[in-house]
């Protein structure tokens, strides 16, 4: 996402949009300092904690080989045994399929010898392990007390008018899966909305039709 | 320019580089005087860094605010078997958005504050459990971790003090529960976030059985400043039993909603007049809740003379929590409003235990009955009979937290109930 990205960006995340900051999106967001991030890795400490490309996700994915078996390996070294490697594993396994389905679910414990009712259990505990397949993007509202005291319901409405989608659902193009979220600790900056790995604060209604715009154009 | 929201009668020992992307670096942290307090907390020794803690009385600024350093002092003195540093970044309270600020603009103060209670309690390993939906904070806060390691302040040989620190950033998945100490244990050991009962306590048996101490991101970003500066000077801010500053982040019906950083005792009204400029134009202030939604509604008149300490917001009648302001104005829709916060905690109930998980979907479906217009008065005496056995019978206070919007609002908005169940009609549009 480049920082002179002709659909304006008006959510800083942390001032509101006052017109009265001079950073640039890649600033606020924090990308300029992160760059790109290696796929085998980089140090072992972040290897868990990589973006969710759900973008370009494959649900033939293998689990894993080439440079995400080479992070995979480094993220289980920081765990002091195979079950605690668990949620980061079913992590990367969501973010190169896009979802976990009990067959992902069922490698993932082989891959740790853990037997396949803990996992599933383990991951059916999580809302954020996509139990089916989910949109390229998925449009997450916030709609909890301090996004719904400044008219979150609104928003959320407006992103399903404008998707053409239910609650829950995915879009005819499987483009868009809106769903509501709970608190996504943007509560200064309502409505917060997080889409794939991004959050874009200060959603009013009226913003949603050019984010759409913006997510189809620039594939996030 | 800088962060645009802050005002004159801030103290920003921790958030003055908000806004600062050159404060992300950890040349730029350097320049703005960081890491100048971990060698020194190698200076003093272990017991030492934990004396001026325990003198700054820094408070734990997740919501409990049980004193830090003597949590510290619980870890065993021998190091018999591996200690563990849990930072709690499983920031999901609704209202509460400063941890995230602080991994973001400051990802190096609490990477330092992180190194050095690792230090103070002898843990050769310290984990950060970052909420799931934060990638893009958690990729700032990583790409800082790597610099630290390259730059010799984690890992074997911290800062050429023989000390070994090292550090994993590890991410959710999703459940607000594992922002409960005990949960977010046993999620990083790979298992359902379910809190477990105390004793043991985590300093005896914590992660993987192993003695732990679990703090809060702020709590961690506030011992840097002590280390340096000592712990007198942290408390010549704030209260006797409340000592330091706080950010307090401020949301709902404000003209200027954001984190703010004052000393703790701070009148609730100055923050919400002054600071954050007071409710919208034509509107009279309804409502607020100090701590983030688990804690008791305070009205209007409870707000005037409430002053924001830990005890200052016990004697108004509600809790300081994690010092998160949800303002309402009489715009709001008390009914729908508490409905929405208890289907949070319906939503996010682990269901280990009967009176939670039963009870905040009850409770839930009640509230949905009068809020459509099809609640009797009878509810209300059932929703506060309901809720009054579900405080104090859970493993952890999710449960508790179920209660706190019910109760309180029944007991002060109950005109909002009573009118929606009589005539149908809402109070109110918010």
């Amino acid at each position: 996402m480049s920082a002179s990205s002709k659909i304006p960006f008006n959510n800083p995340g942390w001032a509101g949009n006052t017109g009265e900051f001079d950073l640039t999106e890649a600033q606020v967001r924090g990308d300029d300092y992160v760059g790109k991030r290696p796929p085998e890795g980089g140090h072992p400490s972040g290897a868990s904690s990589y973006p969710y490309m759900l973008a370009e996700t494959d649900p033939e994915a293998p689990l894993f080989e080439g440079p995400h078996k080479e992070r995979w390996e480094k993220l289980r070294t920081r765990y002091p045994n195979a079950r605690s490697a668990l949620l980061p594993t079913l992590g990367m396994a969501q973010e190169l399929r896009g979802n976990l389905s009990p067959d992902t679910m069922d490698e993932v414990a082989k891959l740790l010898d853990l037997s396949p009712a803990f996992v599933r259990g383990v991951a059916s505990f999580y809302t954020m392990y996509n139990k089916r397949p989910v949109g390229r993007f998925l449009i997450q509202v916030c709609t909890n007390i301090s996004c719904s005291l400044c008219g979150g319901d609104d928003v959320l409405q407006a992103f399903l008018n404008n998707t053409g989608t239910e609650l829950g659902e995915t879009s005819d193009d499987g483009n868009f899966t809106v769903i509501e979220a709970e608190c996504l600790a943007g509560c200064g900056f309502p409505t917060t909305v997080q889409i794939n790995s991004r959050y874009y604060e200060n959603v009013t209604p009226k913003d949603v039709p050019a984010i759409l715009e913006r997510l189809k154009a620039q594939g996030e | 320019m800088a962060y645009p929201y802050t005002h004159e009668k801030e103290v920003r020992l921790l958030s003055k580089h908000f806004g600062e992307p050159e404060a992300r670096t950890l040349q730029g942290w350097k320049g703005r005087g960081g890491y100048q307090a971990l060698p020194r907390a190698f200076e003093l020794g272990r017991e030492a860094v934990i004396e001026e803690v325990k003198t700054a009385g820094l408070r734990g600024r997740g919501g409990a605010g049980f004193p830090a350093g003597v949590k510290w002092s619980f870890m065993p003195k021998e190091r018999t078997r591996p200690h563990y540093l849990l930072c709690n970044a499983d920031e999901s309270e609704p209202g509460t958005f400063k941890d995230r600020e602080l991994l973001r603009w400051t990802p190096h103060q609490v990477i330092e504050g992180m190194a050095i209670a690792a230090y103070a309690i002898g843990a050769e390993h310290a984990y950060i459990y970052c909420r799931g939906e934060f990638f893009e904070t958690t990729q700032v806060f990583a790409r800082a971790v790597e610099e630290a390691y390259e730059a010799g302040i984690l890992g074997e040989d911290s800062m050429g003090s023989g000390v070994k620190i090292d550090l994993t950033v590890h991410v959710g998945a999703g459940a607000y529960i594992c922002g409960e100490e005990t949960g977010l244990m046993n999620s990083l050991e790979g298992r359902r976030g379910q809190p477990r009962v105390k004793p043991p306590f985590p300093a005896q048996a914590g992660y993987m059985g192993m003695p732990s101490t679990v703090n809060n991101v702020e709590t961690l970003a506030s011992v840097p400043f002590i280390v340096t500066n000592g712990g007198e000077a942290y408390r010549a801010h704030g209260t006797s039993e409340s000592p330091g500053t706080k950010l307090f982040c401020v949301s709902g019906h404000v003209r200027r909603p954001g984190n703010y950083e004052l000393p703790l005792g701070f009148p609730l009204m100055e923050l919400i007049d002054d600071v954050c400029g007071g409710v919208p134009e034509g509107r009279t202030l309804k409502g607020v809740i100090p701590g983030g939604s688990s804690v008791p509604i305070l009205n209007a008149e409870e707000c005037k003379d409430c002053l924001l300490s830990y005890e200052g917001v016990i004697a108004a009648g509600s809790q300081l929590g994690c010092a998160s302001v949800i303002v309402m104005d009489d715009s709001t829709d008390m009914v729908k409003q508490v409905r929405r916060m208890v289907g949070f905690y319906a939503h996010e109930s682990c269901g280990q235990c009967t009176p939670c998980r039963e009870g905040s979907t009850w409770v839930e479906k009640i509230l949905r009955r009068i809020e459509d217009g099809r609640g009797t008065e009878e509810d209300l005496g059932t929703l506060m009979e309901v809720t009054s056995q579900m405080e104090g019978t859970t493993i952890c206070v999710l449960s508790d937290s179920v209660a706190a919007p019910v109760q309180s609002s029944i007991k002060k908005f109950r005109g909002d109930y009573l009118s929606r169940i009589r005539t149908g009609e809402k109070v109110g549009a918010a």
